[in-house]
């Protein structure tokens, strides 16, 4: 009698339309919408503190870009039948508090949160490039395209947060580490949950 | 159509899992099967490659016309296949997939390449029916597309697709019990989890679910919980033409929906009462601070 081979696992050779793996795709496009959906509600609870202060044109501006890329990443959600992560309402609430919070600690409290935040995702839309170049840059040309674009809007809020006296928070490094470590977390979480 | 991609997948597995696990079920009594697909890598690796053999639209039902080059895979379909017909009589069993392997013309052993609950039998039955039900509701958005049809509002779609899916089991209905405690089988649950979560995925997905926030996994599970029940109480329904369950779906697809609404409203309502505390709040301030310039 056959043995338990027959495992009868879903099919990971599942291809979506356009001949890229959907289990590939599936995890790029489900961290990345957490990602913008999370940075999304960090410039929300910013807003909310410093809305009114001299930063608040420039975090609404740097929040407005931050929109797009979230509505972006709905179409391609859609598009390609890829499954939200199930840490949504989580990350709705974490990322306003630590928007919010940063931002009480002050303006350059706010910059220094933003400048953690998007050189974490920038190093992680880097990673994702350097993957999709090294599979095959041509199955993947509009996927990278369209991560190239958010990366370099990425570091552009990063460096506003630099021009913005970041740097000058006290205990800067220790709040830089903090957030990035919930980053590096936060996107190990959604790839996979 | 995602599903499609299911029973190749698998038995190509379990085949090349048998393989490695027993030298009993050498392929020799059936001289149409070839044996290159399998001389390469191990079962792990399986899953990363594409099935090299011609796509699943099973070449040469029954002929031997192309079939040098029969995969394993694809025998094992046809055989699964052919043995439904024989499941009201035998169950999901052994019998059946003997029975549907002779009107093949190969020897009864061949239900050896499957587990003896008829575990392979039902979940290919499954996939089989998903498939179908896919099918259907692309025509059928194929025919709103072009503007040959009403697009459904969104009850009366998921109760046609539902009560389309469950008349499938229709032929099959005295044995559908045992499937069921089959597919429950702690073996068989990522399978049969993932058919489900998957036929359920496409329904909502021609249904015009473009949710990306947490009410993906809201509806999904509405529907799943609907689907279940439904499927349980047409276990039990011995009414003329299963009336009594389609009216049940009803019921149940008409409280999942006043469930949204009532949802909707109370977020409404919870938004509106906030609003006006704050201005009372509002107000109450500067009612205190024009008393105390006076």
């Amino acid at each position: 009698v056959p043995g338990a081979g027959a495992a009868l696992r879903p099919c990971s050779s599942r291809v979506a339309q356009d001949g890229i793996p959907q289990p590939v795709i599936d995890r790029i496009i489900r961290v990345d919408h957490a990602g913008e959906y999370g940075a999304n509600r960090i410039y929300a609870g910013q807003m909310a503190v410093l809305g009114r202060s001299s930063v608040g044109p420039v975090i609404q501006q740097m929040w407005n870009q931050e929109k797009n890329h979230l509505k972006k990443f709905n179409e391609l959600m859609v598009a390609y039948r890829v499954r939200p992560t199930v840490l949504l309402p989580f990350w709705n609430v974490a990322g306003f508090v630590l928007g919010a919070g940063s931002a009480l600690l002050g303006k350059k409290g706010a910059m220094a949160c933003t400048v953690a935040v998007e050189e974490s995702i920038s190093e992680h839309y880097n990673n994702q490039i350097r993957t999709l170049i090294e599979e095959d840059p041509e199955k993947y040309k509009e996927l990278l395209q369209v991560i190239k674009q958010f990366r370099d809007e990425e570091q552009e809020h990063h460096d506003i947060g630099l021009e913005h006296n970041a740097e000058a928070t006290p205990a800067y490094s220790v709040l830089k580490t903090a957030i990035q470590l919930g980053c590096k977390a936060a996107i190990f979480l959604s790839e996979r949950i | 159509v995602r599903c499609q991609q299911y029973p190749p997948l698998r038995a190509l597995q379990a085949s090349a899992a048998l393989r490695a696990a027993s030298d009993e079920h050498k392929k020799e009594p059936w001289a149409s099967s070839s044996q290159q697909h399998f001389d390469s890598p191990p079962a792990g690796h399986q899953p990363e490659e594409k099935p090299q053999g011609p796509h699943p639209s099973y070449t040469g039902q029954g002929g031997q016309q192309s079939e040098d080059y029969e995969s394993e895979e694809q025998l094992q379909h046809r055989i699964l296949t052919a043995a439904l017909e024989f499941v009201p009589e035998h169950g999901w069993t052994a019998e059946a997939i003997a029975e549907g392997a002779k009107t093949l013309g190969l020897s009864v052993a061949a239900a050896g390449l499957f587990h003896s609950d008829g575990s392979e039998l039902i979940l290919h039955f499954v996939s089989d029916c998903n498939t179908k039900l896919s099918e259907l509701l692309k025509k059928e958005q194929k025919l709103v597309q072009l503007g040959k049809a009403e697009k459904k509002p969104i009850d009366e779609f998921l109760r046609d697709a539902v009560e389309a899916r469950l008349r499938m089991l229709i032929p099959y209905i005295e044995k559908w019990p045992q499937a069921l405690s089959v597919l429950l089988l702690p073996r068989n649950i990522p399978s049969s989890l993932s058919l489900l979560t998957s036929m359920i995925d496409d329904i909502w997905h021609y249904a015009g679910d473009q949710s990306t926030d947490f009410n993906w996994y809201t509806r999904r599970a509405v529907l799943t919980a609907i689907y279940n029940t439904t499927e349980l109480v047409m276990m039990q329904d011995s009414s003329p033409g299963f009336e009594d369950t389609w009216r049940f779906l009803e019921n149940r697809v008409a409280d999942a929906m006043a469930m949204s609404n009532t949802a909707t409203q109370v977020q409404s309502t919870g938004e509106a009462v906030v609003q006006g505390l704050m201005g009372a709040a509002v107000t109450v301030s500067n009612a205190g601070t024009c008393r105390a310039v006076r």
